[in-house]
Order: C-alpha cells, then structure tokens, then sequence
C-alpha cells in the first residue's frame, strides 16, 4: 500500500524554504495556485524567484507582501479589465526585484532544456528582438549546414513546480481539466512538485482513465486539499473569476491586504475548523 | 443615415477583416478586443476558420462571453484542447496564419515594444512584456495588433524597447487601418469622421497612404454580430475607446 501525501496546506508551504525558485502553474486569473501563494506570504517567505510565462494576480501579491527577489515571466498583468500588476509594476520601477523578461515560449525553452536533462534548449523566433541581448542569449548556426541560425535558452530548473490541480488521487497522481496551461512542462522541469486541488478522487477513478492524468503520482512531494483555492481566479468548471474580490485587493493599504487575505477560502476554513 | 460608427466597433470589426478563410487564426491574452474580433467573424463571416485561443479552444462554443479573453469558457464546446505549448510550437514551425499580439508602441516597420516606457533599465513604466510577441511575430505568417490610443507616443519613429520584431501586417487603432506594403506600415484606411491629415498629425512615424481611404462602414451582419457578443454594452463600456482624447479643460 502506498501512503497518502495529503498534508495540510501550511505544512506543504512549509517544504519551501527562502530562497526558493518557484514555477507556478495557471495563467493570469487562471487556475492558479493562490492559495499556496497566499499561505508563502502568512508565512513570511523571503527572497523567492517566481518563473511563470504570464503571472499576474500571484507575482503581484507577493510583490505587495515583500516576499519576491527576482522573477523569470514573460507578460504580467491582473487581465480582466485590471490592466497592470500594480505592486509588481511598483517593485520592478523601484528595483526590489530583479526581472529577467522572456517571451512566454523562451521560458518554456528554458523549461524544456530541464525537462530534456539538456544544458539549453533552442527556441523559434525572437529574431530581431532586443531580448536576447538583453538576457545573453546565445545564437548558434544549424550544425547540420541548413543554414538557419537559432537562439539558445540556457536551462531553467525550478527548484518547485507549484501546480493547482482539479483533482488528486491520496498517492499524487493530478488530473487538471480545460487548457493545462504550461502546468506539465513545468512538473517535468523542477526539482520537486507540489499539488494544490480542489479534491480527492480515487485512484480507481484515475486508473480507469489514466490518460486524463497529468502528472503521475511519482514525480509529486505532497498535495494539499483546499476547495476554492485557486480563488479570487478561476477554476473550470468548479467556478469562475471573483472580480469584485480581485478588485477589493487593489487599493493601497496593508489593512486591504489583510482583509484580503482573511477573506480568501483557506483563512474561512482554517477559522470555521 | 449611417448611425456613426464608434471607435470601439471600429477596431473590433476591423480586426476581424484580417480574418480569411480556411486559415489558422489565434487569440491570446489581455486581448479581448481581438477575441470578440475572432468571435465576430465566426457570427458574420460565411467562410469557415479554425479559431484557437490561449484557453486552448478550437473552435470553441462559449456559452458567454468573457471579460478576460483567457477565460476557461473559451474552451466551451471545443472538441480538443490545444494548449500553450502546442499553438506556440504551431507558430514557431511556420503553420499560424494569423495571431494577434500586443502592443504598447508601434513603429513605422511593425515591431513593438510591450516592454518598458523609457529605460528597461530605469523604466519610467513597467509594462506587462511582450508575452507571446517576440517569438510569435517574426514567426506567424501575419500578426496583427491593435492599440485603443492613437497617438504621436503610440505610433512611434523609435520604440523605446524593441520586444518583438518582424514587422505587423495589421495595425488597427479608433481612426486608422494600416497593413504592410514593402516592408513598412503603409495606412489602408481610416475612420469615416477622421481625415488621412488627421491620421499624419497624430503619428509620429512616416507612412505611404496611396490608394487609402474612408473605411467601410460595418455590413448589417458585422453590426448584428457585433451586438449579439456585447447587447448590453458593456464591453465597449469597458474598452472606453474615443476616436480622439478629450480636449483639456
């Protein structure tokens, strides 16, 4: 019998130590692991590296709470009418964070070179951009003489992938539903992989239909169980986008985040237990 | 009488006439002008396209339409999933007909930059990053953009950052239509209440305009679909685009 790697949400956190570099999955508002993020800032993380292709609400909110050092992203917004990120927009001007911008597909290269167990992973495109340039990336000619030149993205290994998952069966396997993002990538890339879902399915469930499943049990630490955890973002088809609450977050003022934080789904479980 | 055409619609259904049949086109995102632009000319167009959208729908039935353009209902009724990784590996190998990419500045070639406002080193503005843009532009076969604000700090001689180049085929804005010709942006048409002095005047790069003019008005069908993706309004209410800023008080 295999034993079960459901543990609390804060001990799960708790796996993550200063410093740490981070690959959060979900895009924008999207399925992202929130309340995760949520519980690095309760429990006062330091100098993390976040490498997300389009982070948004995540990267914004742990900018505001002084938990960032440096992040890897290739386009950051709120989205939904929200526009900029504004903490993290604040941060990168003031420089309390160091950004390393990537087009959403050379970090998926970087990834990839990971995943691969290859030094760089070559990446289409970029051409012209001042980017690699601005990063050191390197173009090399097609040894095999066609002629092309293409641009190399040195591995990225993230010591975390973070993934907010649909469903987990009590050994770790995921099942993700719609678009899984950059979500595998990500799991085949990093260190150690930590699940967030919305519940438990049984792993009969899953070996009925083991295509569905995204991430086997093997490659995952630890899972946490927290129902609308991906909140004030989305997950299909459990539940959408919570506008007004990404809009009470926004206002300046350390009793907003605090509000903020009380308010989101962990804190009233955690309160109510 | 034509009721007058609001700079909002104008983009949107501007953008959907990049559209053409039988091709692969993609919306990304903070790019809701463009998905209800896809979203359009699925509703007004005859031809038949394969629209695919960061939600990872393919040719997708949402059941509403969203505020953000990379909502999950985007994936509504789509018969696949065609995720980050597979549409951005469909462009880089040559297969995307046609993508819509951001854009903050555009220059007289094309490119963007989505990256900073002065210095990226010491950036009088972050800007969100270029997403998909520098390796999704020089490998689409065309991209379009669009910007909501027409003006000398938009349609700019020199970029402050050079995100992504390559060069767009389409550039839409509240009063003009631009497409490429011989390397550059060269104006196709602009805004019935807007002038081609008036499109020189607020652009800060140089640009050929033979054989342009007025716009077309929205066929019967392009408005019908137009109002059948946002009867109440509110998303023309949320894009608050004006054919010209308001005069200073």
């Amino acid at each position: 019998m295999s034993t079960s790697k459901i543990i609390p949400l804060g001990e799960l956190t708790s796996l993550v130590a200063n410093g740490s570099s981070l690959a959060l999955g979900g895009s924008f508002l999207h399925r992202g692991p929130f309340a995760f993020v949520r519980e690095l800032i309760r429990q006062g993380k330091r100098d993390l590296e976040i490498i997300k292709q389009s982070p948004g609400y995540d990267i914004d909110i742990l900018c505001r709470a002084g938990c960032v050092r440096r992040t890897r992203a290739g386009i950051v917004a709120m989205e939904g009418n929200f526009g900029l990120a504004p903490y993290y927009r604040k941060a990168v001007e003031k420089k309390e964070i160091e950004l390393e911008e990537h087009a959403c597909a050379s970090l998926t290269a970087g990834l990839r070179a990971s995943a691969f167990g290859v030094p760089f992973q070559p990446c289409g495109g970029l051409h012209g951009s001042a980017l690699p340039e601005l990063n050191g990336w390197q173009k090399v000619a097609d040894p095999y003489g066609t002629g092309e030149a293409v641009y190399v993205i040195p591995r990225i290994t993230p010591d975390f992938a973070v993934i907010h998952a649909n469903e987990v069966s009590p050994e770790g396997d995921v099942r993700v539903f719609g678009t899984s993002h950059w979500d595998r990538i990500m799991s085949r890339s990093a260190k150690r992989v930590l699940v967030i879902a919305e519940r438990v399915a049984s792993s009969e469930s899953f070996a009925s239909q083991p295509e569905l499943t995204l991430i086997p049990h093997f490659l995952v630490d630890a899972v946490a169980v927290v129902p609308r955890g991906a909140w004030p973002g989305s997950c299909w088809p459990h539940y959408e986008v919570d506008y007004p609450a990404v809009e009470a977050y926004l206002p300046d003022g350390a009793d907003v985040l605090a509000a903020h934080l009380a308010a989101a789904p962990e804190a009233q479980e955690a309160a109510h237990a | 009488m034509h009721e007058s055409w609001s700079p909002f619609s104008f983009i949107v259904t501007n953008l959907a006439r990049f559209v053409r049949p039988h091709e692969v086109t993609f919306s990304g995102v903070n790019s809701t002008l463009p998905m209800l632009a896809c979203l359009l000319a699925k509703r007004a167009y005859d031809f038949e396209f394969t629209y695919i959208n960061v939600a990872g729908g393919v040719d997708p039935q949402p059941s509403s339409i969203p505020i953000s353009s990379s909502d999950p209902v985007l994936a509504e009724g789509s018969r696949s999933i065609f995720s980050n990784e597979d549409f951005y590996d469909l462009c880089t190998r040559g297969e995307m007909d046609l993508c819509f990419l951001g854009a903050a500045q555009v220059d007289g070639l094309g490119q963007t930059n989505v990256s900073s406002i002065g210095d990226w080193h010491n950036p009088k503005v972050r800007l969100p990053g270029g997403g998909g843009g520098a390796v999704m532009l020089p490998t689409a076969r065309r991209a379009v953009t669009w910007r909501t604000e027409h003006s000398r700090r938009t349609m700019v001689e020199k970029l402050d950052f050079l995100t992504a180049a390559g060069g767009m085929a389409g550039v839409v804005t509240p009063i003009a239509v631009f497409v490429k010709r011989d390397g550059r942006l060269a104006l196709q048409s602009w805004h019935p209440e807007s002038s081609l002095d008036e499109v020189r005047a607020r652009t800060a790069f140089t640009f050929d305009a033979e054989g342009a003019g007025p716009a077309e008005p929205p066929t019967e069908r392009e408005r019908d679909a137009l109002r059948s993706l946002d009867p109440t309004g509110t998303f023309e209410r949320d894009a608050g685009v004006r054919l010209r800023p308001e005069a200073a008080a």
